[in-house]
């Protein structure tokens, strides 16, 4: 046995960013553990982290090139496979144009440059990711509003705290991680929680608001109200600095708190104090996580909390939500090349035209996709390269998802192990897990830092996913690099350093200034921050922000209540999991077996189900099974359930993806996505309850 | 004897379940022993773990004396000696011991005494993101919770 050898990398069984020592011994890593010199996490991790091993090493992961024939999945070699991708790809360019490819991701992870630039040089404007409801929706309603995403400044010491649909310590928050939220909190700061389930965090708050699920953008208005009657917001910003106050004002107006606690559930009082609280104790930070952009209010919702925060002067101010400055490496979008997209085939975007958000950050919405391929309107996709996504997992309405993956005439897929989405594929190109690469980490988001992820081990033939798109690209003719490396050398040319130096540093950190407004204005058309939106104004939209029924609700379809009568609260996280990730890996699945479906035990008491009894969750669109889990810190006419599941221990086709996957049950009818990021209503539908009639087949067919 | 031992600070933990996996990475524990292991009901959290008793139970009820307490007050089981009759997993009256199917002995928590051989902390405490796990002196550690940095 060799000698062990520590290895200083990062984490990326999220979004990323955690320090990690790994432990390597015989070109094996054998144990992870926390680093403490991270400037991220300061030496802790999550159980999804500390886990790699065992996801890594797990004997089902794909370890080389796979081709699916005749007679099923067959190893083929790395160059077999790229030449395989690259003839398909230029047949169909050739054909159809390079249009007719989508390029695609899941959730955001540091391959983005490398998928854009593989996508803007191929030429294709159809790149299909979560970011239209996830954190590119919030990043786009930023940019539009006040020319940036403004990120918690946890070390700033702020003093009060909204948790706004946000439980950064069990899930994956994109800039900063829990552990800066828990220092900040642990120094007193006060805390206000908006959940329409009573967690860890609602327990600990001075304030909890118990919102139904989806109202947030009614809320946020119901807050300015408040701060605006009682003459709480910082004038001076709002004369100085801000597009359209009068406007926002009256608009404000039209949100009294009685209108507001009845589309919320939030009594009027509770709302007052919460919007004092928020208003009068500086410096303040509001998180936002992803239920208030994963409905049709997404771009509204997200400029109303900007709103706020500008009305009470903490944009941009220490302790507040601040624009971090980024460290000076090359930016994504410059090596993502999205200048290289000609014009022409800009135009050619699916849903380009409507979405006019979508397409100023770069992506498509998987309904436009999927009708795309199946209707083949308004020009059919023939071809598709997906990396480290699981759409018919992940996404709303999963059996269009299903069907028009399935259509596709031939898709590539970059995992690590045979998923749903995979089963569909022809072409498996095995990726390397955050242990398995070199890369400049974190580089995408927006909380000033640059981290160095060195590789621990190479397993198998796997190659990590930015060596992929690069060799794909090279066979197609684009421009490229070598080596991982020289990229990486070319990412930090701008530093000073090279990768082999960067490794040694560890990270680097862009040099903070606040209240850069002051000198420079905000990065909007005014310079202000545009309440009044100047872009929403100039695409046809409703300039002011405001709150939009959810499409499917007691409100809206009073009709469907005698069938469906419980507003579904889609995608509760779970501390093990990401997404659909990592349900095949021991210790996590030990921890979390089953998908859980959460009801009020008068709910349950209501329809006989009894804690622990596997439950049928149905919708107007299909129905799921889950197990009861019973919970009294939900409200009775609420039923949250887990998303992302699927079976990875059912070795047949599909991998039990339609038993207990949530999106059979979402909608994504283009009437219920919001106006100009066609953000997936993926959290609020509405649904019924019921035991399980098979209770015992369902619980064998688990052991 | 300076009795060693692991606390929680039961309020601050928040369901992560990290400890858990840190700790079975560290013992090379595959599924079925938890020697650490946290219960949730929502929105409270329940950490089960050994308390290494001072006149521990587990050590009180093996009939071949394979559990001992060393000379720093932790509880320990010698696998080699263990006949597997689990007496010990029904004395503990937290749950706290454990049997692995694949060794066919019971299994508990050592307070990672090869890592404090190297001062290092316990892998459980090490990975807590709310730091709520504590090891050290029994004695001392009371003092410490009596006295939480934060309240409520």
């Amino acid at each position: 046995m060799g000698a062990v050898k520590k290895i200083r990398t990062v984490c990326r069984s999220c979004h990323g960013g955690c320090g990690v020592i790994a432990h390597v011994r015989d070109n094996k890593v054998i144990k992870v553990e926390g680093d403490p010199a991270s400037p991220i996490s300061q030496g802790t991790m999550c159980s999804k982290g500390l886990a790699i091993t065992q996801l890594a090493y797990h004997p089902d992961r794909i370890r080389h090139p796979m081709k699916k024939t005749e007679k099923g999945w067959e190893r083929i070699s790395w160059d077999d496979a790229l030449d395989t991708v690259v003839a398909k790809f230029k047949s169909v360019m050739d054909a159809s144009g390079p249009e007719s490819i989508v390029i695609g991701q899941g959730t955001g992870r540091d391959y983005e440059s490398h998928l854009y630039r593989f996508a803007n040089l191929l030429g294709t404007p159809n790149v299909l990711t979560a970011g239209h409801m996830c954190y590119v929706s919030r990043v786009g309603a930023t940019l539009i509003t006040c020319g940036n995403l403004p990120v918690a400044d946890w070390h700033g010491h702020p003093r009060c705290i909204v948790m706004w649909g946000c439980n950064p310590q069990w899930t994956n928050p994109d800039e900063h991680k829990g552990v800066d939220f828990w220092s900040a909190y642990k120094k007193g700061a006060k805390l206000i929680v908006i959940d329409p389930r009573k967690g860890f965090l609602a327990k600990k708050a001075d304030l909890w608001l118990q919102i139904r699920p989806g109202t947030d953008g009614a809320l946020a208005m119901g807050f300015m109200n408040v701060i605006i009657e009682e003459d709480l917001y910082d004038k001076d910003f709002v004369n100085h600095y801000v597009h359209g106050w009068d406007a926002f004002v009256e608009r404000a107006k039209e949100y009294p708190l009685e209108a507001v606690e009845s589309i919320t559930w939030i009594p009027k009082d509770l709302i007052r104090r919460a919007a004092r609280m928020y208003a009068k104790t500086k410096p303040a930070i509001l998180q936002w996580g992803v239920p208030t952009e994963q409905t049709i209010n997404c771009t509204d919702c997200t400029r109303a909390l900007v709103g706020l925060m500008a009305a009470t002067g903490n944009l941009d101010a220490p302790g507040g939500n601040v624009f971090f400055v980024p460290p000076k490496v090359r930016s994504v979008s410059a090596f993502s090349r999205h200048k290289d997209l000609a014009p022409e085939q800009r135009k050619k975007q699916l849903g380009g035209d409507q979405y006019k958000l979508a397409a100023r950050v770069a992506l498509i919405s998987p309904k436009a996709a999927w009708d795309a391929i199946l209707t083949g309107k308004p020009y059919p996709l023939k071809a598709g390269l997906l990396c480290g996504t699981n759409p018919v997992v992940t996404r709303a309405n999963a059996r269009e998802a299903y069907a028009a993956l399935k259509k596709l005439e031939f898709l590539a897929v970059m995992d690590f192990f045979m998923t749903p989405t995979a089963d569909l594929a022809d072409i498996f190109l095995p990726a390397g897990t955050w242990l398995e690469q070199n890369h400049i980490a974190d580089n995408w988001k927006r909380h000033g830092y640059a981290l160095a992820r060195e590789k621990a081990v190479d397993i198998g033939e796997c190659w990590q996913d930015h060596k992929i798109f690069m060799e794909l690209g090279k066979r197609m003719g684009q421009e490229w690099f070598s080596t991982v490396e020289t990229a990486l050398d070319y990412l930090l040319e701008p530093s000073g350093l090279t990768w082999e130096e960067f490794k040694k540093v560890g990270y680097l950190k862009g040099e903070m200034a606040y209240h850069k407004y002051r000198q420079k204005g905000f990065s909007t058309p005014t310079g202000k921050v545009e309440l009044l939106s100047t872009a929403l104004e100039k695409w046809g939209h409703d300039p002011l922000p405001k709150y939009t029924e959810v499409p499917e609700s007691p409100v809206s379809t009073p009709d469907l209540l005698d069938e469906f009568p419980y507003i579904l609260n889609a995608g509760l996280r779970t501390p093990t999991f990401f997404h659909s990730a990592n349900r095949m890996i021991p210790w996590l699945r030990e921890i979390r077996p089953d998908p859980i479906v959460e009801i009020h035990p008068e709910t349950a008491k209501k329809h006989g189900i009894a804690a622990g009894q596997w439950v049928t969750i149905a919708s107007p669109r299909g129905r799921v099974k889950q197990r009861a889990k019973l919970n009294f810190g939900i409200d009775p006419r609420v039923v949250v359930a887990e998303h992302g599941w699927w079976f990875p221990e059912m070795k047949e086709e599909g991998h039990g993806w339609d038993i207990s996957n949530i999106n059979i049950l979402t909608d994504n009818a283009p009437e219920t996505l919001d106006p100009v990021m066609a953000a997936t209503n993926l959290r609020v539908c509405l649904c019924n309850i019921s035991p399980c009639e098979d209770q015992e087949e369902m619980n064998g067919w688990r052991n | 004897m300076e009795k060693l031992t692991l606390m929680f600070f039961k309020k601050e933990c928040m369901g992560c379940h990290a400890c858990e996996v840190a700790c079975k990475q560290e013992h090379e524990l595959g599924i079925g022993p938890r020697l650490v292991r946290v219960v949730e009901n929502a929105p409270d959290f329940f950490p089960i773990h050994c308390h290494h008793c001072a006149n521990a139970p587990c050590k009180v009820s093996c009939p071949v004396e394979a559990i001992s307490r060393n000379e720093r007050g932790i509880v320990l089981i010698d696998k080699g000696l263990c006949i597997g009759c689990k007496a010990c997993l029904e004395a503990c009256p937290f749950g706290a011991m454990q049997y692995d199917n694949a060794t066919e002995t019971a299994v508990k928590c050592d307070l990672c005494i090869e890592r404090l051989n190297h001062n290092e902390a316990p892998a459980c405490s090490n990975a807590c993101p709310t730091r709520c796990i504590f090891w050290g002196v029994a004695a001392k550690l009371n003092e410490k919770l009596e006295k939480p940095v934060l309240s409520g």
